[in-house]
């Protein structure tokens, strides 16, 4: 639980020295309090204060990095059990397998197909974000070559499935690019060994939290700091129950022994991995290991994780203000929506489709689609002629003439009042964009002379 | 070793709503449960349940759909024997959409004798939608809430034509689907609105309304959690049964678009588009799913365990 400030107060030495920078020791434990300043900063505190504070400040699950530059991927590191609390921080991390045994001309159009499992949404790009490399060889050299290939291919961080020697083997090879350890639970001491060694990141595999508490313990002793909890679950409902155990553990309990990051195979034969894979999304899983590489199963599984991680309090959304389409001209069409993301990008790829040059104006509407902005009274006839009138768009354009959503027809009469914009009511749906402009003819664009 | 997770437990309960079936059908029953979904804890007395939609109005389905519900476009009853007994609906959504002036234009009789027909076709528990068009569904629910041969749910109740529904409901002894904007303060609101006009609260359940993957889903993930941690945590007016509809999912254009190759087969994709959004719902709470294609109804179900 987190410290109230009158905790944080009583630990202090209440001299009111101000060596922190604060007036009081009571008004540096209410900063504390509310996470925006550290312990560190009173060189007067004792060292239980120290240990307390700096405990309650470092994250209730902990980070862990897996690769490195670009592509690293961040597990854990999570402060709240429900979306609407706050947010959810760092995706759940999708890894999609490769087998070491594969023919040369499978493994590479594996590989390629990983590559591809990328797409754009609302302007981000989602993608997978590991592979996963399984040892099914049992051979050492194989597989710390195929680890190299599999990285020098995609440039993905990887997850090394393998038992001690082609783990060893592979770290030689790749480990560099930090890449997550995966033993089986039986070579659990041998590879935390070498992940203390090489400090690399572990995932611990054993079954429950009643497997997992000893056996993160072994690998914690072992030196290994950087850990992935594994439950092994048998099916999509013990997945689920066993990450809200884990997070629960963190966010509720502080638990530290077995609150970590969370881990799943939900390939190799795991019953329904699609369906496991959307509720893990929802509820706490960290990592995914998947052994699909159907676009068809993937982009919806992307999409939802980019739904449910973007914040709450924040749309995802553009900048206000003039966007051209193309290369407009003078006589080229001004339409109007909102600055919401996926408003703006939907309008964008059916006015590109349109092939007609022209020039979008996005209206600062918070991030809301046209209907929602409308019904919350930010975009309205006045905030759309003030909008006219300030942008800058009168000197890019002879003509004075705005496309409007078809969705809010009903504002057109009073942007008409306000500014000298003569207004066109645009089709319900962008998707109609194309024939629409495609059937307005030039005269709807003529010099103004206003 | 033993380790003692946090369990949370809560004071409140959902109200327990049953969806009567007609002679020989099985009722559906939701709610009843003291805590969150999809959990080992807490009494989860049902699970939640999975139904499907039946629209009358044309429309064009996309491929997904095309291939499985295409061939019973314009018969309802056939479609709805063919939701109960070929493909597992526990219940049936029949959204009069024929009735919207913009689609078809059947009138508001013609919708009428559409539920008489299906209500006789399946025994199987029905939810009655209107058309969307405000002045219809005024006629509409009055003259569905009568022509009904045995009790069926009304959705939906909303702030502008609450005692409309609700009386209608009430004088044939009806339920009603209360709808909300994806807003938490609406639903209760509304909820409170039905309970002062007397409307019993065990014939109540609250669609938040559903938005599709990619395309707002995550507003409605939040809205369902924040329904249920309410109703869970002692708000009686927000402890009811939570239907989400998904729809939504439909109109998305990666549910639909075959001009991706990089998007891999799009009935496939269609599919799982529905089945991920229906996923989430469960996962926030959702006691009953409405969904279009018959594979989801077997898939959402394995999922919705108690
Ligand atoms: C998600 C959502 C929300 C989210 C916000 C999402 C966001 N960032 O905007 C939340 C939950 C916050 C929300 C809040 C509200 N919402 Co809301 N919301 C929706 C929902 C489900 C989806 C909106 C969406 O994302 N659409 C997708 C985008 C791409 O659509 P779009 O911007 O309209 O763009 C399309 C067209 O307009 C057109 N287009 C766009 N630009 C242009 C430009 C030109 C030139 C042309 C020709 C066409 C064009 O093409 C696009 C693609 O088809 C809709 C219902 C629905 N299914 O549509 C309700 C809806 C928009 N909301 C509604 C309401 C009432 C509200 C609230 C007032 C409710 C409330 N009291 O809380 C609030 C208002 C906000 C506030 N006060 O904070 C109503 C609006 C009613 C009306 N008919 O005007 C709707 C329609 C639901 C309903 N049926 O009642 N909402
Ligand atoms: S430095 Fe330490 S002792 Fe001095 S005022 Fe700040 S908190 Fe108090």
């Amino acid at each position: 639980m987190a410290l109230t400030a009158l905790d944080i107060y009583k630990l202090l030495p209440k001299t009111n020295c101000k060596e922190c920078g604060f007036p009081t020791c009571l008004a540096f434990a209410m900063r504390m309090a509310a996470g925006k300043a550290t312990v560190d900063l009173c060189p007067h505190a004792s060292g239980e204060a120290k240990a307390t504070l700096g405990a309650a400040a470092s994250p209730p699950l902990p980070k862990v990095l897996i690769g490195a530059g670009e592509r690293e991927v961040v597990l854990g590191d999570e402060t709240v059990l429900f979306r609407h609390e706050k947010t959810f921080c760092h995706p759940s991390a999708v890894a999609i397998s490769v087998r070491d045994d594969l023919p040369d001309a499978d493994f590479a159009a594996r590989i390629e197909a990983i590559r591809g499992l990328a797409f754009e949404r609302v302007g981000q790009r989602i993608s997978v974000d590991l592979v996963a490399l399984r040892c099914v060889s049992g051979d050492a050299g194989k597989y710390a070559r195929r680890a190299g290939a599999a990285f020098e291919a995609t440039g993905l961080p990887l997850v090394l499935l393998a038992p001690a020697g082609p783990l060893a083997a592979a770290a030689d090879a790749v480990g560099a690019s930090r890449p997550l350890l995966s033993p089986p639970p039986e070579d659990l001491e041998a590879g935390a060994r070498l992940a203390a060694a090489r400090k690399l990141p572990l995932r611990v595999r054993a079954r429950g939290m009643g497997g997992l508490a000893p056996a993160l313990a072994t690998a914690r002793e072992a030196g290994a700091a950087s850990l992935v909890a594994d439950p092994a679950p048998e099916c999509a409902r013990e997945a689920v129950a066993d990450a809200t155990t884990l997070r629960r553990l963190a966010i509720l309990a502080r638990n530290r022994d077995l609150a970590y990051p969370s881990a799943f195979d939900l390939g190799n034969g795991f019953p329904d991995p699609f369906l496991a894979a959307a509720l893990l999304i929802a509820k706490y899983g960290s990592l995914l290991v998947m052994d699909t590489a159907d676009p068809a199963d993937l982009l919806p599984l992307l999409t939802l994780r980019q739904n449910l991680f973007t914040d709450p309090q924040r749309p995802i959304q553009v900048e206000p203000g003039i966007y051209p389409i193309g290369a407009p001209g003078e006589s080229s069409p001004v339409l109007i929506t909102t600055n919401f993301s996926l408003t703006y990008f939907t309008v964008r790829g059916d006015v590109e489709a349109a092939r007609t040059p022209a020039l979008l104006l996005i209206s600062d509407c918070d991030g809301m689609s046209v209907l929602t902005a409308w019904a919350a009274g930010k975009f309205t006839g006045e905030s759309i002629a003030r909008q006219l009138a300030e942008c800058g768009i009168a000197d890019r354009v002879a003509h004075r003439t705005l496309i409007l959503p078809g969705m809010v027809a009903r504002l057109s009469g009073r942007i008409e009042e306000l500014s000298k914009w003569r207004v066109l009511v645009g089709p319900q749906e962008s998707s109609a964009l194309p024939s629409y402009l495609r059937r307005l003819t030039a005269a709807a664009f003529a010099p103004s002379r206003g | 070793m033993t380790v003692s997770p946090s369990i949370p437990t809560f004071p409140g309960r959902i109200l327990e709503v049953t969806l009567p079936a007609g002679p020989g059908g099985s009722p559906v029953v939701v709610g009843g449960q003291n805590a969150l979904p999809l959990l080992p804890e807490g009494d989860h007395p049902h699970a939640p349940a999975v139904g499907m939609e039946i629209r009358t109005g044309p429309e064009e389905l996309p491929p997904a759909l095309a291939e499985v519900i295409g061939p019973f476009s314009g018969n309802p009853a056939a479609l709805a024997q063919k939701c109960v007994s070929g493909w597992g609906a526990r219940f049936l959504f029949l959204s009069l959409s024929g009735c919207n002036p913009d689609a078809g234009g059947q009138g508001v009789q013609d919708g009428a004798a559409i539920v008489r027909e299906v209500l006789a076709a399946t025994a199987t528990p029905v939810i009655v939608g209107g058309c969307g068009d405000e002045d219809v569904d005024g006629r509409l629910f009055p003259a569905v809430a009568e022509a009904a041969t045995r009790p069926v749910f009304l959705s939906y109740a909303e702030e502008k034509n609450y005692r409309l529904v609700a009386g209608a409901a009430l004088a044939y002894g009806h339920g009603v689907v209360s709808w909300s904007p994806i807003d938490i303060n609406i639903a209760k609101q509304i909820n409170l609105l039905l309970a002062d006009l007397g409307f019993p609260g065990e014939r109540v359940l609250i669609d938040p309304l559903t938005g599709g993957l990619g395309y707002g889903l995550e507003y409605t993930y939040s809205i369902v959690e924040r329904v249920r941690l309410a109703g869970l945590s002692g708000d009686a007016m927000l402890a009811r049964p939570i239907l989400c509809h998904l729809g939504d999912a439909w109109k998305a254009r990666e549910a639909s678009d075959a001009s991706e190759p990089g998007w891999g087969d799009s009935a496939l994709r269609g599919r799982r588009w529905e089945e991920a959004t229906g996923l989430a719902c469960l996962a926030a709470g959702a006691d009953l799913l409405v969904c279009r294609h018959p594979e989801n109804v077997k898939r959402l179900s394995e999922a919705a365990w108690r």
